[in-house]
């Protein structure tokens, strides 16, 4: 499984253990991975480092921390239908890795529509549960194309709220209010700034921090010395490989 | 009591040009076969509320049935676009559509709301969003009595008619769902007149764990529409078509495809899984 031979890591793997890295330390509280590759890298971090996340199947199965004795497949060790969602959002049991059609320097996310709200050049899927999430929990966000379309000075509508929205309401109304991080399939960037604008934390392997800037629609903080995003563990690539996504649909995700 | 009767009556009886009408189902039993007759029978001007709008309001949108849509998510799963719906919103194909949108939360509460007979119901949700900058009539902020927190409230829903489709009825119009339940039972118990299309009608209902049971003195009008929530699946019966969500993408996304599609899958059958 594991040791020579192995080839060196995907873009696709080493952006799963990216989004794995977003839930660790979260302790028991339901994972929300929206992707694949999120939903690769929860069920990683479940399976190595974080193994009281709780994962569901995307449907309304919890998957257990383990894996099926014949090898790949799953095991299902709970039940929780979406009404049951709703309570852990309320109560700030979840991390979320959202996805964005837009996405600004304070965190602020769009999947509504493009242009005006009430006239919208381009009808997207609609708030969902954004509004929530960003208010009662932390959210991390996954963007596949890291691009100047994506990463926006201003977010045509705000459905989850960044930090700018959450200081304008102020406390109590923002304690629970965090984003986390945002992997894309060139950096992980974060928003461990004084004004709380986004920061570049890693570039990927082999990934210019010229690259970034230039497809990133605002400027973004950049440290003196940028680390370099971990490269997965042999452990991990096998998981990966082997068990968690035999048919390497995670590479589809970055076409 | 529920009535037991044909699709094509139920349909007749409960739904109503100018309408609020409430498909819900959520992954699986969507009320397809309902939807569908509702087109057939060229009912116009309709609000539809519905969580996730799937491919079942998208023919509703093209088929013109539809003046605005009450929503959180509008996609074809695991595929993209409402390629009508979008039509509808970027051009006004076949006319203009209007938007009220929510969060997936903000909905189920509304119908918890309207279920319980309560004008509103509360979140923590949308503070900051720009849904509260769009003045939408259907939310408002509130302060808690008691902390003074400042919140959110999102009036009640009470469809007109709900609609919803489930694996059995018995003859007394008792009705029986299990599997991935969404919000059926609220959006029955919120809404004027109901109908529950089920996949067959049975002498007694067996328990079955974590069913949803609507007992037939909350239900409207009974149908047998078996495979009714096709391409969506009804756990115990049949599996969701993924193929036709995937076909479903060319056709919506061109008008005259969408057209065919009308003339032949919907008015040129007479109402076929719906008998008496």
């Amino acid at each position: 499984m594991t040791g020579p031979g192995m080839t060196g890591p995907t873009l696709a793997e080493i952006c799963v253990v990216a989004c794995a890295e977003a839930w660790r330390g979260d302790g028991a509280i339901l994972a929300g991975p929206m992707g694949l590759i999120p939903a690769l890298g929860a069920r990683l971090a479940q399976l190595t480092f974080a193994p009281d996340l709780l994962v569901s199947d995307g449907e309304a199965g919890l998957l257990a921390p383990l894996l099926a004795p014949s090898g790949s497949g799953t095991v299902t060790e709970g039940w929780l239908p979406y009404r049951s969602v709703f309570t852990m959002v309320a109560a700030g049991r979840r991390h979320v890795m959202m996805g964005a059609s837009q996405l600004d320097r304070f965190g602020n996310q769009n999947i509504s529509c493009i242009g005006d709200w009430a006239r919208p050049k381009a009808q997207l899927l609609g708030v969902r549960g954004a509004p929530g999430n960003s208010i009662n929990h932390p959210v991390s966000y996954w963007l596949p194309r890291h691009s100047r379309r994506v990463l926006v000075e201003r977010v045509d509508m705000a459905c989850g709220i960044g930090y700018d929205r959450a200081a304008a309401l102020g406390a109590p109304g923002n304690r629970f209010h965090e984003v986390r991080v945002v992997v894309t399939n060139l950096a992980v960037l974060d928003f461990r700034t004084p004004a709380r604008t986004m920061r570049l934390r890693s570039v990927h392997p082999g990934v210019p921090v010229g690259d970034v800037l230039a497809a990133t629609g605002f400027p973004l903080t950049v440290p003196d010395e940028v680390p370099v995003t971990r490269r997965p563990s042999a452990g991990e690539l096998a998981l990966i490989r082997d068990q968690l996504d035999p048919a390497a649909r995670r590479e589809r995700e970055l076409r | 009591m529920a009535e037991i009767v044909s699709l094509a009556e139920a349909v007749a009886l409960a739904v109503r040009d100018g309408d609020t009408v409430a498909m819900e189902g959520f992954t699986h039993l969507i009320p397809f076969a309902a939807g569908h007759e509702v087109i057939r029978q060229r009912r116009r001007d309709l609000t539809l509320v519905r969580m996730t709008p799937d491919l079942i309001y998208d023919q509703l949108i093209g088929a013109g049935c539809v003046r605005k849509l009450v929503f959180s998510w509008g996609g074809n799963p695991g595929v993209g676009s409402l390629h009508r719906f979008r039509d509808a919103v970027e051009h006004s194909w076949p006319g203009p559509l209007e938007l009220e949108e929510h969060s997936h939360a903000g909905m189920a509460n509304r119908y918890v709301a309207g279920a319980s007979g309560l004008p509103f119901a509360v979140l923590r949700g949308y503070a900051g969003t720009g849904l509260m900058a769009e003045g939408m009539a259907s939310v408002r902020p509130i302060t808690c009595p008691f902390t003074g927190e400042i919140l959110t409230a999102v009036s009640a829903l009470n469809p007109d008619v709900a609609i919803v489709h489930a694996q059995r009825a018995d003859t007394s119009g008792n009705v029986q769902l299990w599997g991935i339940t969404g919000v059926q039972k609220e959006a029955v118990l919120a809404a004027e007149r109901s109908i529950v299309t089920v996949e067959e009608v049975v002498p007694h209902l067996d328990p079955r764990p974590g069913s949803v049971v609507l007992p037939s003195w909350t239900v409207s009008y009974v149908a047998e529409a078996a495979g009714g929530s096709r391409p969506s699946y009804a756990l115990g019966y049949y599996e969701r078509d993924n193929d036709y969500y995937v076909a479903w993408d060319p056709i919506a996304r061109d008008r005259d495809a969408f057209r065919r599609w009308l003339d032949t899958e919907i008015f040129g059958m007479a109402e076929t899984m719906g008998g008496r």
